[in-house]
């Protein structure tokens, strides 16, 4: 981590630690408080937005663990997801299990499908293992409207999420428990790049022969991965599942799977605060476009031919997408980065 | 230095900017109480269904704006239209249902089953109305707070079924029938609604190996010879098709090469049954084809026509002859219908609160009042009956007579199949 001027580390607890100085401290500290209070001023409608951007967000980290961090191109994630949030809905819906055992459930379950479908993995590489991904995709989706236990084309009803005799009926009690849950998975994928494991993925990104040849277990540390962004992929989906309440494996397309690779490209592959930027910015810009651009244009230009203001919704989605692969292919991070540098020169640039 | 200080500054006005855009919209002023009823409609104007979506978003909002300005509104209120493109996104349409809520909407509308399906547990849990275009009895069973416009795919079987017994079966015993249908909602539908109601009826399904599997093909097929050779060997009576036109078109195809039709008489669901399917197939193969409809076809002499014509013409020019447009114009009015009954019986002071008081009054003085409402002959008679939220269950019959789909039947009622009492529905 690059330092302000004058800040040493003297220690290796220093060296390591995440937030450094104080005004880091004051910063997330203040940013935690407007996060949790959010409830507070903002009506469901806004609350279900941020709702979605953290379950979003919990999917990403999971895909740079895997994409980003290991280098294994993944392009069937929604489907991972919907293996997340089926098995949510089977353990509580049809065996009445609690919520808890239907979130660790997902997770643990759509780990072991990504493991399935992550053995080619060892294989082959790039391209070839997307085609793979991409079969995962439509394989589960298959299954899911083909298998009648997860309602078939006709969809599964999920409860309500509850902890104890703690039911998560509103907005803003989902809110906390997305948010908790999304701050935790954020810290883990955090710390996990920071770890032997870590390391092992990036090496296998960077030259899975040579972290070979130095002695990493290419099959071991591919499949581990595909384990935890398939963990985290279970996990959004259980907690989607619990916060739309019914669920059909249309929900779950490949549309889906492909924003989900470009959210985290635009944040920026490989750093972890790449995700929490790709989605933010892609949610948001979905609902400014959608919600207030279009009906704004549709009310004040009438003299626009009938169609045209929807239309610039996907036109101008798609540009702003092609406008920052061209002008900042390295993210979102990489522009904060530049920016907290040159912050901390100025007024100083020399 | 100086370039650097002023991109600092526009980077962080501009994220001060997006970060205030909630605050903004979330302190927008709400309609002036009493002078307004806020309706809240979602269409799939951008996304795969687009096609679908985008004539029945424009029909939608000229219908409302007819209602406005030629009626004056409902009882002399304007009648205030959040519209939100769902971009057939689950999602998307989440989000845009909870924003109709906090906005105060008395009801929402929605155009297809999927989108529907997305937020009917957050509608029903909020015990917010909805009203969804095309049906599907996912929805609608066990009854809630979602309501059909129309009749489902399985209230398209079982209408077809009853006209063939009445109008077309002369054998003796019971007919066998076929169906050979798309591998999804469309045609799961009409495969639900024959299990549980052929043996009342006295049909026999000629099911593909068990009951409950019936013959399947895919909306992208491109011959369907195989299933239908089989289905040959067990000697129907009647064949249905619910699917889209192009596989329907297919199929009559290979059914007219071999021999199979006209010797045997062959059904549609809605989903087929239109121009299209006559343009793909051509107007020889299809003669005589039955299928059902539940709304006018463009250009019937029905007193609604003539508006819902002349605003297609002037402001959509491009949706003229759509029967989505059609569906979607009736679905608006049928929305003032239902707040000029929550006017009349509830009250303006209790709708223009915007909250889950409005909605209860909109659902009971408003939904649950409509008896035999006639949407200017555009569909058939809409009626709220206990227990049943299709609020309108009748279909016609047409067929197709030297290539024109001609109505041969007025308005038929689809009995209600209580699905949810099977142990089979929904797995």
């Amino acid at each position: 981590m690059s330092l302000p001027c004058g800040i040493r580390n003297y220690t290796y607890a220093e060296d390591m630690a995440i937030v450094r100085t104080r005004t880091h401290w004051v910063l997330l500290i203040g940013f935690l408080v407007l996060l949790f209070t959010a409830p507070l001023y903002f009506g469901n409608y806004w609350l279900g937005v941020f709702n979605l951007i953290g379950i979003t967000l919990i999917a990403a980290v999971g895909l740079n663990i895997l994409v980003g961090y290991c280098g294994q191109l993944s392009i069937g994630h929604a489907g991972f997801i919907a293996v997340g949030a089926y098995t949510a809905a089977i353990l509580t819906n049809r065996l009445g299990m609690p919520f808890l055992v239907g979130l660790i459930g997902a997770g643990v379950v759509s780990g072991f499908i990504g493991l399935i479908f992550g053995i080619p993995s060892v294989r082959v590489k790039g391209f070839y293992l997307a085609i793979t991904t991409i079969a995962a995709q439509f394989i589960i989706i298959w299954v899911i409207n083909h298998w009648g236990y997860t309602g078939g084309f006709n969809g599964i009803k999920v409860p309500y999420a509850s902890i104890g005799g703690l039911v998560f009926r509103s907005e803003s009690s989902q809110f906390y428990l997305i948010i908790i849950i999304a701050a935790l998975c954020v810290f883990f994928a955090k710390n996990l790049s920071r770890t032997k494991v870590g390391r092992a993925f990036i090496a296998i990104r960077d030259n899975d022969l040579a972290a070979e040849v130095m002695g990493v277990n290419l099959l071991y540390y591919k499949l581990l991965a595909f384990f935890i962004g398939c963990f985290f992929a279970g996990i959004a989906g259980a907690l989607l599942a619990h916060w739309i309440g019914f669920l059909n494996a249309e929900q779950f397309s490949f549309t889906e799977s492909i924003l989900y690779v470009g959210m985290i490209i635009i944040g920026g592959l490989g750093t972890s605060i790449g995700p929490i930027f790709g989605v933010v910015f892609i949610r948001i810009l979905q609902q400014v476009l959608t919600v207030n651009l279009v009906p704004f244009l549709e009310n004040t230009f009438t003299m626009l031919p009938a169609g045209f203001a929807t239309g610039v919704t996907p036109m101008l989605f798609g540009l702003v997408i092609v406008l920052f692969l061209i002008l900042e292919p390295r993210g979102l991070a990489h522009r904060w980065g530049l920016f907290k540098s040159a912050y901390r020169l100025w007024p100083f640039s020399y | 230095m100086k370039n650097k200080k002023l991109v600092i500054m526009v980077i962080i006005c501009l994220a001060l900017l997006v970060a205030a855009l909630p605050i903004f919209s979330a302190c927008g002023t709400k309609a002036q109480p009493g002078q307004t009823l806020k309706v809240g409609i979602t269409t799939p104007t951008t996304g795969p269904a687009a096609e679908k979506g985008a004539p029945m978003g424009d029909a939608n909002l000229d219908a409302f704006k007819y209602i406005n300005e030629e009626l004056g509104g409902v009882k002399g209120y304007k009648i205030e239209v959040d519209w939100i493109d769902s971009k057939y996104d689950a999602a998307q349409t989440a989000t845009n249902v909870k924003r109709f809520m906090d906005e105060g909407d008395l009801i929402f509308g929605t155009s297809s089953s999927k989108e529907m399906q997305a937020v009917m547990e957050i509608a029903n849990r909020a015990e917010f109305p909805g009203l969804v275009c095309f049906n599907a009895p996912s929805l609608h069973r066990p009854p809630q707070h979602i309501y059909g416009q129309t009749p489902d795919y399985g209230d398209d079987w079982t209408a077809f079924a009853t006209y063939y017994l009445k109008n077309i079966w002369k054998g003796p015993g019971k007919p066998k029938m076929a169906l050979l249908l798309l591998n999804n909602p469309t045609g799961y539908g009409a495969r639900d609604a024959a299990r549980a109601a052929a043996d009342n009826l006295g049909i026999d399904i000629l099911w593909d190996g068990q009951v409950g599997k019936a013959f399947e093909h895919t909306a992208t097929t491109t011959s369907e010879t195989e299933a239908l050779t089989r289905i040959k060997a067990m000697n129907p009576d009647v064949l249905y098709i619910s699917s889209t036109p192009a596989p329907t078109a297919v199929i009559i195809k290979n059914a007219y090469e071999l021999g199979m039709y006209p010797n045997i008489t062959i059904g549609c669901g809605h989903a087929s049954f239109t121009k299209k399917l006559v343009d793909i197939a051509g107007a020889d193969i299809v003669e005589g084809v039955y299928g059902v409809f539940p709304t006018a076809n463009w250009g019937d002499n029905v007193p609604g026509m003539a508006k819902a014509m002349e605003y297609a013409q002037k402001q959509h020019p491009k949706d003229v002859g759509n029967l989505d447009y059609i569906t979607a114009w009736a679905q608006s009015l049928i929305i003032a219908e239902i707040l000029k009954n929550a006017v009349n019986n509830a009250g303006y002071d209790v709708l223009a609160k915007g909250n889950v008081d409005s909605w209860r009054a909109v659902e009971t003085k408003g939904i649950q009042k409509l008896k035999n409402y006639d949407v200017g002959g555009l569909q058939g008679p809409v009626n709220y009956d206990t227990g049943d939220n299709r609020l309108s269950k009748s279909l016609r019959i047409f067929q197709v007579k030297k290539g024109v789909i001609t109505p041969i039947t007025d308005w038929i009622v689809a009995p209600l199949v209580k699905y949810e009492s099977f142990d089979w529905f929904g797995k």
